[in-house]
C-alpha cells in the first residue's frame, strides 16, 4: 500500500531527464522534496495519480497536501526530485503548454475588483491564447459550457464581488473549466460552502470523473472523500502513508494513526463505502 | 482581409465580442466601453491642449491656431508656440502619461490603489536623485539621477517593509518614511547652492512644466516610444496576477517574473517623467482609478491610463499658466487635489480592513 520509494529520489537530475519508470499519461511524482517558506514540508515522495481517476488526498494539516497538489500544477517548484506530465518533466514544458493540460483551483484566489462573471470565466482561457492574439475561436463555446456546468449562464454579467460565497466557489470552477484542461486539480474546495454546496460541487467533480477527466482534489471530511474517490490517497507528516480504493485504505487503525482519532469504520448506509464515525468520549468503542 | 473572409464564411465563425480582430494572427481586447472612454478622454485632451496654446494675454488667437500649427507662425506667435507653450504642452502629454503608465503598473502588483509611486516614496527618490545631479554634478545627466534616486527609494521601501510589496499597510508606513526622506534631502541641496539658482530649481520639489525645451520633449518622447510598447505587452499577464500568484503560475503566466519586470518599467517610466517635470504629485495615483471608474470593468488599463495621465497633467498645467499666481509650479496644484483623493482612499482602504 505505501508507495513511498524514497531510494528513487536520490539523484535529483539538474536537467530534465528521461524518467526511468513507465510514467504513462496523467501526472506522476518523482521522488519530489517540496519546501514551503524554507522548510521541507513533503520530503522524497513519489506517487501516481491514476489516470482518468478521481482521486482524493486527505491527511492532518500541515501534512502537506496542499503544497503537493500546488506543485503538481507548477505553482511551487520542487527542491529536489520532478513531477512528471505524461512522462515529461514539467521543468521541460512551456507555462502555457502545462496550463493546457492541468488546471488548478488553489484555496484563496483573488478577485479582480469589478470583475463580472463572464471576465473572470474568461481569464481561465489565457493558456490558449497569444500575446497578439488574446482570443481563440474555441473561447466563446468553452466559456459557455464552463458556465452551464457551474449553473451560472444566467449571473454570467453579474459582478463577481456581489455574489453569495458558494456562487462565487462555482465561479472559479467555471474559470478552470474554460482552461478546458483533461486534468482538474482542486485545493479544498468545498471550504466556505455549507454542506449542500459541498455535496453538490463534489457531484461536479464526479459527473467530470464520469465524462473522462482526471480529478485530483485536496478534501478534509474523510466521508465525503471515501464517498466519492475512486483512488484515496493518504498523507501524514509530508509522506504517502497509504493509497489504493478508499474500502481498502480507509481502516480505523489507519484514522487512529494519522489523524489521532479513536473511530469505527462502518459502511455508508447509502453507497456502503467507508464511513468514519468516532468515538464518543463516555461510552467508548461501543459498536453501532 | 482574413477577418472578412471570415465573416463572408457567415455563421460557422462568429466575431469576438470585445475584440478587435485584424486577420488570423491579431487578436487583442477592445471593450466597447474602454473604447468610449478612450475617445472621450482623447477629445478633453485636444480641448486642454488647444486651450493651453490660445488662452491667456500671450495666447496664439483661436483663429490663427491652424495656420500657425502648419508652419505659417510668425512673430510672437512663433515665439509662443515654438519656445514657451509648445515644448511645455508636449512634455506634460508625455509626462503625464508615463506617469499614468508607472501608476497603473503598480497599484495592478500591488493589488492596491495606494501602491502607487507617488505614494511610496518613489517619486520623492527621483526628484531628491535628480535635484542632486542637477546642482551637485553638472556633468551626470538628470535623468541618470531621476533613475538612481528612484531605484534606491524603491529598493529602501522594498527591504524595510519585510514582506516586500505584499502588505499595503507596511507598504504605505514605509513609503512615507522614504519619501520623507527624500524630501529632506531634495530641500537641503536646493538650500546648499547658491540662492539665484535655487529658484529655478523649486522645480525639484514641486514639480513644475514652466521653461521646458524641446530637448526635453525629445527625451520623454523617445523614453515613452520605448516603454509603452514593452508595458502594453505585460497587460495580460498582469491581469492574471491580480488573481493571486499561485493561480497565475498554474495559468502559465509566471508571475515573480511579471512583478520584477512590472516594477522595473514603473520605476523607469517614474524617473523620465520626473527627470523633465520634477516630482509631480498624484498623477500616478490618480489616472489609473479615474480610468477604470469610468470603464466600470476590471484589469490595469494601461492605455487609458495614459492618456488620462495626460489629461490630467494639460488641465493642471493650463491651470498653473492661467490662474493669478504667477506660474505657480504645476506639482502644487496636483498636490492639492491628489491629497484629498489620497485622504479619501486611505479612509475608505481603512473602513474595509485592508489597511
Amino acid at each position: 500500500m505505501t508507495s513511498d520509494e524514497g531510494t528513487g529520489a536520490a539523484a535529483a537530475p539538474a536537467e530534465p531527464a528521461v524518467p526511468a519508470a513507465p510514467a504513462g499519461k496523467g501526472l506522476s511524482v518523482r521522488g519530489v522534496t517540496l519546501s514551503y517558506g524554507g522548510t521541507p514540508v513533503v520530503r522524497e515522495l513519489s506517487l501516481d495519480l491514476p489516470h482518468g481517476g478521481l482521486t482524493m488526498i486527505i491527511g492532518p494539516n500541515g501534512c502537506g497536501k496542499s503544497t503537493l497538489i500546488k506543485a503538481l500544477a507548477r505553482a511551487i517548484k520542487p527542491d529536489a526530485g520532478a513531477v512528471l506530465l505524461n512522462g515529461t518533466d514539467l521543468r521541460a514544458y512551456r507555462g502555457r503548454a502545462v496550463a493546457r493540460e492541468v488546471a488548478l483551483l488553489p484555496q484563496s484566489p483573488l478577485a479582480p475588483e469589478g470583475i463580472s462573471v463572464r471576465g473572470l470565466v474568461r481569464r481561465g482561457r489565457y493558456p490558449h491564447h497569444t500575446l497578439l492574439r488574446q482570443w481563440s475561436p474555441e473561447d466563446d463555446t468553452a466559456i459557455a459550457f464552463a458556465l452551464e456546468r457551474t449553473g451560472l449562464t444566467e449571473l454570467a454579467d453579474a459582478r463577481v464581488g456581489e455574489l453569495s460565497g458558494g456562487q462565487r466557489q462555482r465561479v472559479w470552477i467555471a474559470m478552470v473549466l474554460a482552461q478546458q484542461t483533461e486534468l482538474l486539480l482542486l485545493d479544498e474546495p468545498t471550504t466556505f460552502l455549507d454542506v449542500a454546496h459541498q455535496y453538490e460541487l463534489l457531484e461536479l467533480c464526479a459527473e467530470l470523473h464520469r465524462e473522462g477527466r482526471t480529478v485530483v482534489a485536496v478534501l478534509h471530511d474523510l466521508n465525503q472523500a471515501a464517498r466519492f474517490a475512486s483512488h484515496l490517497v493518504v498523507m501524514h507528516e509530508g509522506r504517502v502513508v497509504a493509497e489504493g480504493p478508499p474500502a481498502e485504505v480507509l481502516t480505523a487503525e489507519l484514522v487512529g494513526e494519522v489523524f489521532g482519532l479513536p473511530c469505527d469504520i462502518v459502511p455508508d448506509p447509502r453507497t456502503s463505502t467507508p464511513m468514519v464515525v468516532p468515538h464518543a468520549k463516555l461510552v467508548p468503542g461501543r459498536p453501532l | 482581409m482574413t477577418a472578412t473572409e471570415e465573416r463572408a464564411v457567415g455563421a460557422r465563425v462568429e466575431r469576438p465580442r470585445g475584440m478587435v480582430v485584424i486577420g488570423r494572427r491579431l487578436a487583442l481586447p477592445m471593450s466597447r466601453a474602454a473604447l468610449l472612454v478612450g475617445v472621450g478622454i482623447v477629445l478633453a485632451l485636444v480641448a486642454a491642449a488647444v486651450a493651453t496654446l490660445t488662452m491667456g494675454r500671450l495666447g496664439v488667437p483661436l483663429g490663427e491656431l491652424p495656420t500657425a500649427l502648419t508652419g505659417g507662425a510668425e512673430g510672437k506667435s512663433l515665439f509662443v508656440l515654438d519656445r514657451l507653450r509648445g515644448p511645455r504642452l508636449v512634455v506634460a502629454i508625455a509626462a503625464g502619461a508615463a506617469l499614468g503608465l508607472s501608476g497603473a503598473l503598480f497599484q495592478s502588483v500591488t493589488r492596491n490603489p495606494l501602491g502607487s509611486p507617488d505614494v511610496i516614496g518613489l517619486s520623492g527618490g527621483a526628484g531628491a536623485g535628480a535635484a542632486v545631479v542637477a546642482l551637485k554634478m553638472p556633468d551626470v545627466p538628470v535623468s541618470l539621477g531621476a533613475l538612481v534616486g528612484a531605484a534606491a527609494a524603491i529598493t529602501l521601501v522594498y527591504f524595510s517593509t519585510g514582506t516586500g510589496f505584499r502588505d499595503p499597510g507596511r507598504l504605505i508606513v514605509a513609503g512615507i518614511g522614504v519619501a520623507a526622506i527624500a524630501l529632506a534631502l531634495t530641500q537641503y541641496v536646493v538650500y546648499a547652492v547658491e540662492r539665484e539658482r535655487a529658484t529655478a530649481l523649486t522645480a525639484y520639489v514641486n514639480g513644475s512644466l514652466a521653461a521646458r525645451s524641446w530637448e526635453d520633449a525629445r527625451d520623454i518622447g523617445l523614453a515613452l516610444l520605448v516603454l509603452l510598447p514593452l508595458t502594453l505587452a505585460l497587460s495580460r499577464r498582469l491581469e492574471i496576477g491580480e488573481m493571486g500568484d499561485e493561480i497565475a503560475a498554474a495559468l502559465g503566466a509566471e508571475p515573480k517574473r511579471t512583478r520584477t519586470q512590472a516594477v522595473l518599467l514603473s520605476v523607469l517610466l517614474s524617473a523620465a517623467a520626473i527627470s523633465v517635470a520634477g516630482p509631480i504629485a498624484f498623477i500616478a495615483l490618480t489616472a489609473p482609478q479615474i480610468a477604470r471608474r469610468l470603464t466600470g470593468g476590471s484589469g490595469a488599463h494601461l492605455l487609458l491610463s495614459a492618456l488620462m495621465g495626460s489629461l490630467l497633467l494639460v488641465l493642471a498645467d493650463l491651470a498653473a499658466q492661467q490662474l493669478p499666481m504667477d506660474d505657480m509650479p504645476v506639482g502644487i496644484y496636483t498636490m492639492a487635489i491628489g491629497g484629498i483623493y489620497l485622504g479619501y482612499l486611505l479612509t475608505r482602504e481603512w473602513r474595509k480592513g485592508r489597511l
